[in-house]
């Protein structure tokens, strides 16, 4: 394969992703609901993903906290690090390192799930037998993904922040009030928002890219490992690609 | 079914939590930003801002009050800046409050300091424009600096003229070298020591003289404090004018009688002009006192005889006992 067919594919795989999305949303915006299934999927995405997104961003805060101190007190400033762990975790590492987590855990599980469903052609008996397996399968796992992913930033924050409390603590004597009074003094709606709002465009890459994967997946079993592990790896790349871009835009908003 | 419910219940508090803490969070910063409760504007002008920027922090007397709220460039020279104060600082601030900007630690964020003024003015009201103290920047401390700096030169450079003279000086230096001048010294100081002891002794006395005439006593201070006794004199005084004009009186009628006997004196009239001129008279008057001693040294001896004839004498012995009686 030549380096111009692999550019033919990669553009091919993108304008069906993006048609995959548009497909989303045309059913997505259109009833009826399976709001039953709804909800099973943001249990079973959202909460159960708490326990490892929970520890993960405890040991993130910790680890955050206790890296920074040496540079920190280098500069006289270690009263500064509760503000400056803050920053870190709300802007950039609460929804990047739980976003990961979550394409790890839930996009492979979504590539892996529609993908045998794929190749053992129960997708298509569903469709033989009158529902509708695109907005069955595919927009509420999408939507649970895009709703949950920022609950469990927002969670993985608070835990994060609690990491760093317990950070701090380990040499010098923070009192609880004075930590967060710490963060929030140096906390601004542009660290917040922008964070929160990119999360949801995380959860859906995690979402729509899983589902497309195991939606599109082939050639048997082997088909679906395959459709699971490009599931995690391309929604992890667009993680990042999204964050790039979400610095772009909130940088034109100066904030 | 019930399971079913269960992961619900499970789910719902799982999103709950999660938009609690975004709530909690988004509701802290806007406390920060003091966006929620209410408060008023105060302004200040300043010539330089020194990198203030919408905000930060403003403090009253260390206390955080509120937020920065805009910067605005007025003119070419005054930049003001627009701040968000609590409406419980309302009853604090006053018109005469000084605004300065300072920094939060040697590298941290710019804040704006109110210090409350010296006197106590009125409540500053929304709006109001507060007296700026505008920030020492680094280059005008310098400048001061430098000229102090040349300040402390000249000064310097005359000292070490002073000192040289003194160096050269010979009469300076003999007088410090003087081996008798410590004693004299001391001397001099011993003797001041005395006289002011004894000055000291005087005040004493004087001052216990002086309390002594405060209470009215010793002569001095009857003299001073005793209106009765003042009363006295007034009254003496007034009878000796009395008198002195009595005596005025009475001189006048002895110079009218002493002058009447001259004139009978010289005329030769009454009694004394006869005794004190006549010459035969004082001749007649010796004769007659020869005459009166004669007759009493007769009388006496016919007393004697009297007393010792026998008709007589019983009467005489009773006379005797009768004063020997009454004179034990």
């Amino acid at each position: 394969m030549s380096l111009r067919s692999d550019f033919t594919a990669f553009l091919n795989g993108n304008g069906e992703l993006f048609s995959f999305s548009l497909r989303f949303f045309r059913h997505g915006l259109n009833p009826p609901f399976e709001f039953a299934e709804f909800i099973k999927q943001c249990y079973v995405i959202g909460y159960k993903s708490l326990p490892l997104i929970g520890l993960t961003a405890f040991i993130m805060g910790i680890v955050l906290t206790m890296q920074l101190r040496p540079s920190m007190a280098d500069y006289g400033v270690e009263s500064q690090l509760p503000a400056i762990v803050a920053i870190a975790v709300v802007r950039e590492v609460g929804p990047v390192i739980t976003a990961l987590i979550f394409a790890g855990k839930i996009g492979s599980s979504i590539g892996a799930e529609l993908g045998s469903m794929k190749v053992t052609e129960q997708i298509d008996a569903m469709e033989v037998s009158g529902t509708n397996p695109f907005k069955y399968l595919v927009v509420t796992r999408v939507l649970a993904c895009t709703l949950m992913l920022p609950v469990l930033v927002m969670l993985g924050d608070a835990i994060s922040l609690y990491g760093a409390y317990l950070g701090v603590n380990i040499h010098t004597n923070t009192s609880f009030n004075l930590f967060w009074t710490q963060v929030f003094d140096n906390l601004v709606f542009g660290d917040v928002l922008p964070a929160f709002i990119k999360s949801f465009f995380f959860g859906f890459a995690v979402g729509i890219i899983g589902c497309y994967k195991g939606y599109n997946s082939s050639r048997g079993t082997e088909g679906v490992g395959l459709s699971a592990n490009s599931a995690v790896v391309v929604s992890s790349v667009m993680i990042f690609i999204i964050d790039l871009l979400a610095v772009q835009v909130t940088n034109i908003f100066d904030y | 079914m019930a399971k079913r419910l269960v992961n619900n219940v499970r789910l719902g508090a799982f999103v709950m939590a999660g938009l609690l803490f975004l709530v909690l969070l988004l509701y802290m910063i806007g406390r920060n930003r003091s966006l929620f409760g209410s408060n008023y504007i105060l302004k200040a002008r300043f010539e330089n801002v020194q990198g203030l920027v919408p905000g930060n922090n403003v403090r009253y007397s260390g206390i955080q009050s509120g937020t920065v709220k805009t910067i605005e460039i007025v003119n070419d020279t005054s930049i003001e800046v627009s701040m968000l104060i609590d409406t419980k600082m309302e009853d604090i601030i006053r018109k005469d409050a000084i605004v300065s900007i300072g920094s939060d630690g040697l590298v941290g964020n710019k804040v704006v300091n109110i210090i409350p003024g010296e006197i106590h003015d009125d409540l500053a009201k929304e709006g109001d424009v507060l007296v700026s103290k505008n920030p020492i920047d680094t280059e005008s401390i310098l400048k001061t600096l430098s000229k102090t700096n040349n300040d402390v030169a000249e000064i310097v450079s005359g000292l070490k003229v002073t000192v040289e003279r003194i160096n050269n000086s010979t009469a300076l230096w003999s007088i410090l070298s003087e081996e008798s001048l410590p004693e004299d010294l001391r001397q001099s100081a011993a003797n001041i020591r005395k006289a002011t002891s004894r000055a000291g002794l005087m005040a004493d006395d004087l001052h216990v003289i002086v309390s002594d005439l405060k209470s009215g006593k010793g002569s001095a201070g009857i003299l001073l404090r005793d209106t009765s006794f003042a009363n006295n004199l007034n009254q003496a005084v007034l009878k000796m004018r009395q008198l002195s004009t009595n005596a005025d009186k009475l001189s006048l009628q002895m110079t009218t009688l002493i002058s009447g006997i001259q004139n009978d004196l010289n005329s030769g009239k009454g009694a004394a002009s006869t005794i004190l001129k006549d010459t035969s008279v004082v001749n007649k008057l010796n004769t007659s006192l020869d005459n009166i001693q004669r007759g009493t040294d007769g009388f006496n001896q016919n007393m004697e005889a009297l007393k010792k004839s026998f008709l007589l004498r019983g009467y005489f012995k009773r006379q005797e006992k009768k004063r020997a009686s009454s004179n034990p």
